[in-house]
């Protein structure tokens, strides 16, 4: 699913945020990406959710050459992608149901499709009780299940989720980490930043441990 | 499809949601279509004018009084193989003095003293309409003032020359200024449809990071800026109307008899509808240029 091979990414001359790293992750794994602050974490994931591009090297997800990609194929490439940010990016003036349909709108879907799938993902993170009420109404922890049902609307191969913990105590920071082992369970590999060991110890997957933009360690 | 249906939609929230810009972007279409229309409206009436003026041309070729009955012939045999004329008459001496008594009574004393008949006979020739514009008329007129018997010939078409020529000036300095104002109205329609930008943000965010086509991202600010420059024509309509309206209720009288019982018109429903698509261009190309700050 995803291959890094000698990937760095700088923003200026000699300062790497990443340098030279390698890595596989096959289809349908969960892996986390730890490492203390500044150590690259979301660095790489911008880079695979292609919001910028690699400095060195080759970044190759789902046979898609990241360096390489047009405009166009951007726009096809983050389709097949999810994500989930520490600050939900939900938008304040819309609905729960309505921040569901609203990303399968502007993919082009059809209205009564876009219902369907919105109940089916906001039931699966057990929100289908709250589709009318707005962001600023929910919980942190409720409005991080909307961002993931969000993320799978588009049925997603690939979810990447940036300290998707980062802002919710730890109860419920299990409870999400759960639901992303449920979305990897139905075949979606996931890709999860978080600086949280005692999360990732609990969770106990595949862990990528990054400093100073290289790999010091994998679990 | 759906990103049309998408587009208008977002476009009609974001145009109320900032109404108050939004009214100040459809006000600078509404003037710069209403400069043109009025233009339009100027020179397409004073141009249909032209051309009934034009139509109504004639000229008339003064006979001295010793020309002869032959010299005549060979006047109106010229003209009548020009193919330039339409018709033409014969006036006697004896018919320009009676023209003459009947037209202007007050000067009548003036005629009755005299022994003589001052008024030259003369051949009146209506001319073709496109005989006068392509110039054969000219010509005729130049050939037929070196026949014998002819004194002089009057074809006076000066000031319809210099009327041309001032409404060819009014045209091109009114057109550079709505142009101008055109492209200040589109300045203006992107600047407004950019305060949109702002506050459509957070979706646009979301919207790239799906993978969301450009359609979608760009279409509902050139929706947004067509609708304001649909707007502002439509009013821009409005106001010409109601100044043309006006212009009949208050100088009607005058003006037509000023214009010879000829009427003004209005601009036709064809050139009304370009107008309107014209302010839809001009605002859809606004907002084009402020959806480059979303892509
Ligand atoms: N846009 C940028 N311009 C310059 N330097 C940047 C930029 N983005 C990141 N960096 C640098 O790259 C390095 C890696 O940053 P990154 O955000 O990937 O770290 P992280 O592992 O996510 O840290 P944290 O745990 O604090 O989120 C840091 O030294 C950071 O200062
Ligand atoms: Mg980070």
């Amino acid at each position: 699913m995803i291959e890094a091979h000698k990937l760095s990414k700088f923003y200026s001359r000699g300062l790497y945020a990443l340098r030279d790293l390698s890595l596989s992750v096959g289809k349908g794994e969960f892996v986390f990406l730890t490492g203390p602050s500044g150590a690259g974490k979301s660095t790489l994931l911008r880079l695979l959710l292609r919001q910028e591009r690699p400095s060195e090297g080759d970044l190759i997800v789902n046979g898609h050459n990241l360096s390489t990609l047009s405009r166009r194929d951007v726009q096809e490439y983050r389709r097949g992608i999810g994500f989930v940010f520490q600050d939900f990016k939900l938008i304040a003036s819309r609905t729960v149901l309505e921040n569901v349909t609203f990303v399968l709108e502007v993919l082009g879907v059809p209205p009564a499709q876009q219902r369907r799938r919105a109940f089916q993902v906001l039931k699966w993170v057990g929100l289908q009780h709250r589709v009318n009420a707005y962001p600023r109404d929910l919980s942190g922890g409720e409005q991080q299940r909307i961002a993931i049902a969000r993320a799978l609307a588009n049925d997603p191969l690939l979810l990447l989720a940036d300290e998707p913990t980062g802002n919710l105590d730890p109860d419920l920071s299990l409870e999400i980490m759960n639901l992303l082992r449920e979305v990897n369970a139905g075949g979606t590999t996931v890709l999860v930043a978080t600086h949280d060991r005692e999360l990732i110890r609990l969770v106990g997957r595949r862990t990528i441990t990054l400093d100073q933009g290289r790999i010091v360690e994998e679990a | 499809m759906r990103a049309i249906d998408y587009a208008i939609r977002e476009a009609w929230a974001s145009l109320w949601r900032s109404r108050g810009a939004s009214a100040f972007a459809v006000v600078a279409i509404a003037l710069a279509v209403t400069v043109l229309g009025a233009l339009l409206l100027l020179t397409s009436n004073v141009e249909r004018l032209f051309a009934q003026w034009s139509s109504a041309a004639e000229f008339s070729v003064y006979l001295r009084d010793d020309a002869t009955s032959e010299h005549r012939g060979a006047i109106e045999a010229l003209v009548d193989r020009s193919g330039v004329a339409a018709g033409r008459e014969y006036v006697s001496k004896a018919q320009a003095l009676s023209r003459f008594r009947r037209d202007f009574t007050e000067l009548d004393g003036l005629t009755q003293g005299l022994d003589d008949n001052p008024f030259p006979a003369s051949v009146e020739v209506r001319v073709l309409g496109e005989a006068e514009r392509d110039g054969r008329a000219d010509a005729l007129v130049q050939r037929v003032a070196r026949l014998p018997g002819v004194a002089d010939v009057r074809y006076d078409r000066e000031w319809l020359g210099r009327l041309a020529a001032g409404l060819g000036a009014v045209r091109s300095v009114g057109l550079t200024l709505v142009l101008i104002m055109a492209l200040a109205a589109g300045v203006t329609v992107a600047a407004v449809v950019r305060l949109g930008l702002y506050a459509r943000r957070d979706e646009i965010e979301v919207m790239r990071l799906v993978g969301s086509p450009m359609a979608f991202i760009r279409g509902p600010f050139v929706a947004e800026g067509m609708m304001q420059g649909g707007l502002g024509a439509l009013l821009a309509l409005g106001l010409l109307w109601v100044g043309f309206v006006a212009l009949g209720a208050w100088w009607g009288g005058q003006l037509s008899l000023l214009l010879d019982g000829a009427t003004l018109r209005f601009l036709p429903l064809r050139l009304a509808a370009w107008l309107v698509a014209g302010g839809m261009l001009v605002g859809a190309a606004g907002g084009f240029a402020a959806s480059r700050h979303a892509a």
